[in-house]
Formats: C-alpha cells, structure tokens, sequence
C-alpha cells in the first residue's frame, strides 16, 4: 500500500525552495525599508537578492554529481515511475547558467536607482520570481510543470519590462512582450494537448516510450510537436518568431534586457532541449529538419539586420537573436537527440556569461548616454579601461575570435555537431560568422577610438555594476584560458 | 618538463610574456624602455627558435608535446615541428625581429608606436602556433589568433591619407579570412567525423580519403586555405590590405601571413586529399591562372605596394602549383618557395616603406631616379626586385624552378599532360614577372617613363632641399639579414631542401 502522503525531497527543491523564500524577504525588506534614497541604500534589496542567491547555490552545488527525483507517481500497473521533477547534471549546469545570470542582472538593476523611476523592493522581488521559475523549468519532467514553470519566468518579466514609471516606450515593449508571450504559450498549450491527447502522458518518458511503442494516432502526434516547437520558438525568439525582441530590449531597462536575452532566453531553450531530447526523441526524423530550417533563418536574419544598427541594445538585441540560430544547429543536426544537448548547452552557458557581459558594460555606458548609439561607445578603452575591455573581450568573445578563446570553443562545438549530419548548415554557418564579424568589429572599432573628451574618466560606475562586470570578465579570461574547467563538466551530462 | 617540450611552448609563450611585460613598463615607466622589451621580446624569440631547431629531429615523433587540453571535446595541446615546419618557423621569427628593429628608428605617424610593437608580437605568437600546432581544432585556434591584432594593425595604423580605405581594407581582410577559416573548421569537423581523431599526424599516417564526406572535407579545407594563401581568385582581399597596411604589417603580412595558408596546404589538406580526385589538377590549374593573372596586374599597377603585393600572389601560386602536385619534390617547392618569398617580398616591402617614408607616396609615376638620388636605397631595390623575378643564384629563382619541375615531374595518378601544360604556363609567368620587374627597376631607379604607366604629375623633390637621407643604420640592421639569406639560400638550395624530403617522407609516409 503507497503512502497517501507524497514523500518529498526537500533537499532536490531546496534551491528553487530558496530563491521563493529570498524574494519575500526582499519584498518585505522594502516595505520595512521603505524606497532606497541613496545609492548606497539601493545596493540592500540588491545585496539581499545576491545572498539569496548565493544561498540558493549551496544546495546546488551540494547536488552536483547527485541524480535524484521527486514528485513522482506510480505506475498503477506497477510500470516505472514517472516524476514531475528531476534534478540531474543538466539541470545543475542550468541551474548555474541561472544563479549567475540573475545574480549578475541583479547587480547591474542598482543602476536603475539613481533615476528613481524604478521601486526597486519590487524589482528585486519579480527577478527572484522570475528566476524561481527559470529553477524549476530545468528540472522539470512533464509537460504541465514545464508549461507553468515557463510561465512563471514570463510573467515577472512583463512587469519588470515596464516597471520604470513614466516611460511610455517602456509601456509599449512590456505590452509587445506581454502579448506575443501570450499568444506563444496559447500555441503552445495546443500543441502540449495534442502530444497528450496522442500518448495519453504529460510525463517525458510516458511519452517517450508511447511514442516509441506507437500508440495514438501519429498526424496528432506530429501535429501537437509542431506546435510545442512553435510556441517555444517564440520564446527564444527563433526566426520568424522573433519580431517582439528588438523593440522590447531596447524599450526595457538595460538590466531587464540582459534578463531576457540571457536567463529568459536560456529557459527557452532549455525548454526546448527537455521537450525535445527527453520526450520526443522518437520523432528526431519529424522536428530535427524544421529546426535546422529555423537555426539557418535565425542566424541569418538576425546578422543581416544587425548590420544596419547603430543603437547598442537593438545591435545586441539582434545579435542575440543569430546567437540563439547557432544555439539550435545542434539540434537541426540531431542523427540522436541526446548527441544535440551537449553542444547546445555548452554554447549557451558560454552565451550566458558573455553576452551579460556586453549587457553589464551597455548599463555602465547608458547612464551617461540614454540613446546608447554606437559613437557613444567612442573611447572607452581610455577613459574607463576595465569596462573598455571587458567589452572588447565580450565582443571578440561573440564574434568566435581568439582572445575571445571560449567563444571560439564555442563555435567549433557547434560546428561539430552540425559537420556530418547537415553540412549545409555548418556552411550556412561558417557564412554567418562572417557577416556577425562586421557589426562586433565596428563597436569594437569606436571602443579604440581615440576619446572624445580629454581627461579623466566622467563615468561613474556603480559598485554593484562595477562587480558585475568583473564577474563575467574574470569568468571569460578564466576560460579561455581554461576552457576544460567549463566544458569538461557541461560536456559530461550525458555520458 | 621536458626540453623539448619547453622549447615547444616557450617559442608561443615568450612572445606572449614580452608583450604583458611591454604593457606593464608602458605603463609605469618611458615607451622607448616599452618598446625596447618588445623588440628585445622578438630577438629572444629568435634565438628561443633557433634552439628549437637545434633540438629538432627530421620527423614530427621525435620533438613533440601531446596534452589533453579539451579532454570532453577530444581536442589535444599537440605541438611539434619537423623539416616542414622548421625553415616556416625560423623564417617567422627572423621577420618578425627584422619588423620590430625596423619600429625602433621609425615612429608611426598617429603615434602609438609600443601598441603597434606589441600587436606585432601577439600576431607572431599566433602564427609560430600554427606552425607548431598537430591538433586541427589548435591549429584552427592559433589561426585566428593573428586577425584580430592584424586588424588593428591595418585600421590603425595603415595609410594615413586614406582613413576610409585602410578601414575598408582591414575589414575586409578580417571578413575574408574569417570566412575563409570558419569553412576549414567545417572541413576539420568532416575530417573528424571520418577519421575519429584532431591529430594531424596520425591522420596522415593512417587516414585514406574516400567517399563523398571525404571529397567535401577536403573542399572545405582547401577553400578556406586558397582564401590565405591566396589562390586566384579569392585573392581580391589581398592587394587592399598589403597596400594600406603600414609597412611593418604588409611585412608580416606577406612574409608570414600568407605562410600560414602555404603551410595549411602541405600539413592539413595533403593528407585529407586523395591523388585520385580531381582536385589536384584544379587546383593546380587556378594556381597557375593566379600567376598570369598577378603577373598581368603588377604590369597595370601605378602604385608600387599594389604592386608587390600583386606579385606575391603569382608567387604564392607558384608554391600551390608544387603542393598540388602532391610529390615529394612538390612538398620541398612549396617550403622553398614560401620561404624565399617571405625573405624577398619581406625586403621589398620595407624598401617600399623607406620610399614611401621619404618621399611620401609610392605612386609609381612620381618617384623617379632613386639611383641618384639615394644610390643605396635604389640599389637595395634593385637587388629585391631581381630577387624576386627569379635571377639564378639568388633564393627566388629556385622557389620557381622547383615548383615547376615538381609539375612536370607530379604524382604519377595525376593527369602528366595537364600538368606539363600547366607548367609551360607557369614558366611563361616567371617571364612576364621579369617584364613588370624591370619596368619598374627602369622607371622607378633610372627615370625612364615606365612601361604602361601615364607619367602624370611632376617627380616627387625631396622633402627638404638637401639630399634625402639614404638607407640608415637601423634600416640596414633589420635588411640584411633579409639580403643575406637570399643570397645564402641562391647559393646553396640544399640547406633547404634535404631536411623538407625527409620530413615530408615521414609525414606522408611515403610517396
């Protein structure tokens, strides 16, 4: 006789248990505190959002080299059981691609203070949930936890979007956000219904095995991966599903941008990955064409159009949408779904601290240069000399190109993936990388530009920025230089 | 650590070192002292190379350092050298402490000359990598390294009367050659998933091409190395760039940068090329279109760095055409002739700087009667320039004489008549080459109208009413060293030639 009661491992949800918890405390914090009114106060609901997270990190990577489950439910016909919840070395690896990168965008949102538009209590609280729900999508393992974990990603994020009082472009990008959020998790729930309805699991290894059994009618099948891959490729803004991303980054706060291009972006996808390497495998030979189809248009549409920008955010905003092609080659090159999640995950782990990068030193330019046009940028290596690097160092990163030496590794883990399966992809690539060249170099080029003013620096870089820089700075040099300490581990999850 | 493999990765890490070390005392103390570890940082270099060489055995086995580096990618830190390697290697380092020299007594305009010096250094430091490198994806790695430096070499500080053109120039030096290397890391990861292995030297040891996967990694491969090299007629990056470069970075540019596509050919794309294909004689074939067509445009050009780096395109598809020939005599052409034209066309281009640095232009129909005016300067010109045509006894004339004997004499599964007739029409390049040569030598050192080109515009005067300067210490310092090789290597081919067969034998394992 099962207990009635369901045994849970508290230790498994401890993090995400954490980052819940951390975000009450800040919001109370603030109520107690009430709003900050020097910088210095700023840096409290920040400085307690960082401990919570650093809290949060303890058990995680306590669990490291640990495969535990929980939520489960028995086979009624005593089959194995199926769990709603797991957390195993790619959970963990996400779950660090997040701690980082939350950690990193609660750092640089103390820039938001000085203008005073933004309740920063209720900044901190929504990044905290936001990034509970980013926890919990990695470790999920059936269809409705995926669905409402990614939900709960979203739906802090409209809000943080256009939390600064007063903006009406701010307004209009949480609305672009908020409505093609919607609209992506409606198509998404179709199609979540009808790979139900066809295999009669949400469970990622019921369906797996349906699948594989063939149980169901196969068209609904199909038809219900199709539309989950849809709707997730409107959240990693996937061409031709991309349309919401450039005006809602530039609209955002620069933090809340680095939030979406970065954590955001990467619950997508691992989103995506789960759906695809642990549920519908068996059907490789149905979604591994139409996502090479969508890897190649991403890349290109968003290196075309990058080209053209002259406004900072909106450049990174496109950039990031040709990272997120190059995230999927390995999936469009899928001869077994798992030997896609290796690659895939190793290029967006070092997306992850790189592009924060670029974001951390655009904050820093943005307090003196709102419109963030690329001249903006002129000189920086001179005037402010660690976040002058920092970016160059991020942007040879993106671009492939040694110093930049993880986002070289990078590049050639993708390209191996894709070399094989479907070459025509690896070139369509190897083009793109060409044409992504043009526009890093041409930031890269005002960066070394002699300054237009003489003197000392005039920037006045916040502590809590100034730390987030270092963070993905020393992050990038160390694996450059090391690059087995990352890719080693991130490598590893599956064998 | 083991000697070999400290001379190994010293020969990457002391450029590496010099430069941190050049950035610390450029901060904290005078640029001259900045400068002067720079430089010191290439002569230190130079000799770390020729210790190198002398530790070096014939073959790859016998210096090398294998460590895991990626161990979850598979991707190893192999590093090693042999008689292929070697004379690239030593060529390198050589160039390299000649450009440094050179920064001593020549100030660039915009300033910033200790940056520039360290540019320099972290470019050589990425090359001499490439000539060491055994794993594809290193290999690939310390490829890249050289482009972004050089792209601020070029941006920087190219010529300073055409800020639009020298930017256009390095960009699109930057996009070729990043397109260029992204498509062989393409043909690298075909080649792996075929083979199961990054390392070269096992690969050409035991790897036999065949099947289409094959024929596309091998494709790839080549392509991104013509882009390099270049091969007609993905050459159209190259005279922008050697033109607006300053002059120590046409230099590097043409004496060791080109190396890197030359060396591509003969350790990577070789061994994942099979005889039988067709490739060999296309290859061959544009290589030989390249040098008639180098040789045709250096007759058109009025501007004497255009014009140089037009011929090192001929030359460089003179090294192609012995590769593709896929001989072992083939493999000693290709090495020769790479080295003779980075020693040849290295001199050319700082004889091209001084010009340009006294009389302000290199524009062909202005600059007249340097014999009379700076005889030494002329007579170093001179020298370089028939160096370079193919005069017999100097190193030039057996880069060219060996490449085509190679094509006469190529791989028995290759086409004999398409090769023949190919080298016929190489051979009559090696004559058009003396025609534009000695056009130049007359109108340019003598002050007769040059053939084809419209005397417009008055002779340049010295800038000051006294005579110009004629070659200075310095100059010489950083030159000879260039004469004197091609002098040595004219003389006696053989230093050369016996240690290239018998790596390429064991590299190859045979012919």
């Amino acid at each position: 006789m099962p207990d009635a009661v369901q045994v849970i491992d508290w230790f498994a949800i401890a993090p995400a248990l954490i980052l819940a918890i951390s975000a009450a405390v800040v919001l109370l914090a603030d109520a107690f505190f009430g709003p900050p009114r020097s910088r210095r106060q700023a840096l409290i609901p920040a400085t307690l959002t960082v401990i919570g997270i650093l809290a949060a990190s303890v058990p995680a990577i306590m669990l490291w080299g640990e495969t535990r489950a929980t939520f489960c439910i028995a086979e009624p016909l005593g089959g194995p059981t199926a769990c709603s919840f797991a957390v195993d070395q790619f959970t963990l690896v996400f779950w660090g691609i997040v701690l980082f990168g939350t950690a990193v965008v609660a750092l640089l949102g103390t820039v938001e203070v000085a203008g005073g538009r933004t309740p920063h209590g209720e900044w901190n609280f929504l990044l905290l949930c936001s990034a509970t729900g980013a926890l919990t999508i990695a470790a999920s393992r059936d269809l409705i936890t995926l669905v409402v974990a990614l939900e709960v990603v979203s739906l802090p994020a409209f809000a943080m979007v256009g939390m600064r009082r007063g903006d009406a472009r701010a307004a209009e990008a949480s609305l672009k956000f908020f409505l093609v959020s919607v609209i992506s998790t409606a198509v998404m729930l179709m199609g979540v219904s009808l790979v139900y309805g066809a295999t009669g699991s949400v469970f990622f290894s019921q369906i797996d095995s349906a699948l594989a059994v063939g149980v169901g009618p196969r068209q609904v099948a199909v038809a219900g991966t199709l539309l989950t891959i849809v709707g997730l490729a409107f959240k990693v803004a996937a061409v031709p599903f991309h349309m919401w991303v450039p005006d809602t980054y530039v609209g955002a706060p620069v933090a809340v941008a680095a939030y979406l291009s970065v954590v955001s972006k990467a619950a997508g996808f691992v989103g995506l990955m789960l759906v695809l390497t642990f549920a519908l495998q068996g059907f490789a030979d149905v979604w591994a064409p139409l996502v090479a189809v969508l890897a190649a248009l991403t890349m290109t549409v968003g290196n075309v159009l990058a080209l053209w920008q002259q406004h900072a955010v909106r450049l990174l905003a496109w950039s990031s949408v040709a990272q997120a092609g190059y995230i999927l080659v390995p999936f469009g090159a899928a001869a077994t779904a798992s030997s896609a999640l290796g690659p895939s995950l190793g290029y967006l782990v070092i997306y992850a601290f790189v592009n924060l990068g670029a974001f951390a030193v655009a904050t820093v330019v943005g307090t003196r240069y709102p419109g963030q046009r690329l001249s903006d940028y002129r000189g920086l290596i001179r005037e402010e000399p660690w976040a002058g690097w920092a970016l160059a160092f991020a942007l040879v990163a993106l671009a492939g190109l040694p110093p930049g030496i993880i986002g070289l590794l990078a590049k050639v883990l993708v390209f191996s993936s894709a070399a094989g399966p479907v070459t025509w992809l690896a070139v369509v690539m190897a083009v793109n990388v060409a044409i992504g060249m043009v526009y890093y170099v041409r930031w890269l080029m005002e960066l070394f530009r002699p300054a237009t003013v003489d003197g000392g620096s005039t920037y006045d870089v916040p502590n809590g920025v100034g730390i987030a820089i270092g963070m993905t700075f020393t992050a990038g040099i160390a694996f450059s230089i090391f690059p087995g300490l990352l890719l080693d581990p991130v490598l590893a999850v599956l064998r | 650590m083991t000697t070999s493999a400290l001379a190994l990765n010293g020969l990457v890490a002391v450029p590496v070192g010099f430069v941190l070390l050049a950035g610390l005392f450029a901060r904290r103390t005078s640029d001259n002292l900045a400068l002067g570890i720079a430089v010191l940082g290439s002569v230190v270099t130079f000799g770390w190379s020729i210790w190198l060489t002398l530790l070096a055995g014939s073959s790859l086995g016998d210096t090398d350092f294998d460590e895991a580096w990626i161990a979850s990618m598979d991707v190893r830190w192999h590093l090693g050298v042999d008689g292929i390697s070697i004379p690239l290697i030593l060529m390198t380092t050589l160039i390299a402490a000649c450009c440094l020299l050179s920064l001593i007594k020549h100030a660039p305009q915009c300033g910033g000359r200790v940056s520039l010096a360290m540019l320099l250094l972290v470019i050589e430091a990425g090359v001499l990598g490439s000539f060491l490198a055994l794993d594809m994806v290193l290999f690939f790695v310390f490829f890249e390294v050289a482009l972004i430096p050089m792209w601020f070499v070029i941006n920087s500080w190219g010529d300073e009367h055409d800020p639009v053109g020298r930017r256009r120039a390095a960009t699109r030096f930057l996009i070729f050659t990043v397109l260029g290397s992204a498509l062989m890391l393409v043909g690298f990861m075909l080649v792996r998933s075929l083979t199961g292995t990054f390392d070269i030297a096992e690969i050409a040891a035991s790897y036999t091409p065949s099947g289409s996967t094959a024929v596309a990694a091998s494709l790839l491969i080549g392509l991104g190395l013509a882009v390099k090299t270049p091969l007609w007629p993905l050459h159209i990056w190259l005279p922008d760039a050697h033109a607006k470069a300053p002059t120590v970075g046409s230099v590097l540019l043409a004496a060791v940068l080109l190396k890197l596509g030359a060396y591509g050919f003969v350790r990577f794309w070789m061994p994942v090329t099979s005889v039988d294909w067709d490739g060999a004689p296309v290859v061959a074939a544009l290589a030989v279109i390249g040098i008639i067509y180098a040789a045709l445009a250096c007759l058109a050009q009025t501007d004497l760095k255009r014009l140089i780096a037009y011929s090192s395109v001929g030359h460089m598809g003179f090294v192609i055409l012995a590769v593709a020939t896929f001989t072992v005599g083939g493999v000693q052409a290709a090495v020769y002739a790479s080295v003779a034209h980075g020693l040849i066309t290295g001199l050319l281009f700082f004889v091209a700087g001084a010009i340009k640095d006294r009389y302000g232009t290199t524009d062909l129909a202005r600059i007249r009667e340097l014999y009379g005016r700076v005889p030494r300067l002329g007579g170093v010109f001179a020298f370089a320039a028939i160096a370079s045509l193919g005069l017999p006894g100097l190193a030039g004339f057996w880069g060219e004489m060996l490449a085509i004997r190679a094509a006469v004499d190529q791989s028995a599964a290759l086409p004999g008549g398409t090769f023949a007739v190919l080298a016929v029409i190489a051979a009559f390049g090696v004559i058009l080459t003396s025609a534009y040569f000695l056009a130049v030598m007359r109108g340019m050192l003598q002050g007769a109208p040059a053939l084809g080109v419209p005397v417009q515009g008055a002779p340049v005067q010295s800038p000051s009413a006294q005579a110009t300067t004629d070659v200075h210490a310095m100059e010489w310092v950083a030159w000879s060293p260039l004469i004197a090789l091609t002098v040595v290597f004219g003389v006696a081919p053989g230093l050369l030639l016996a240690p290239v067969s018998d790596a390429a034998r064991a590299f190859f394992g045979g012919f």
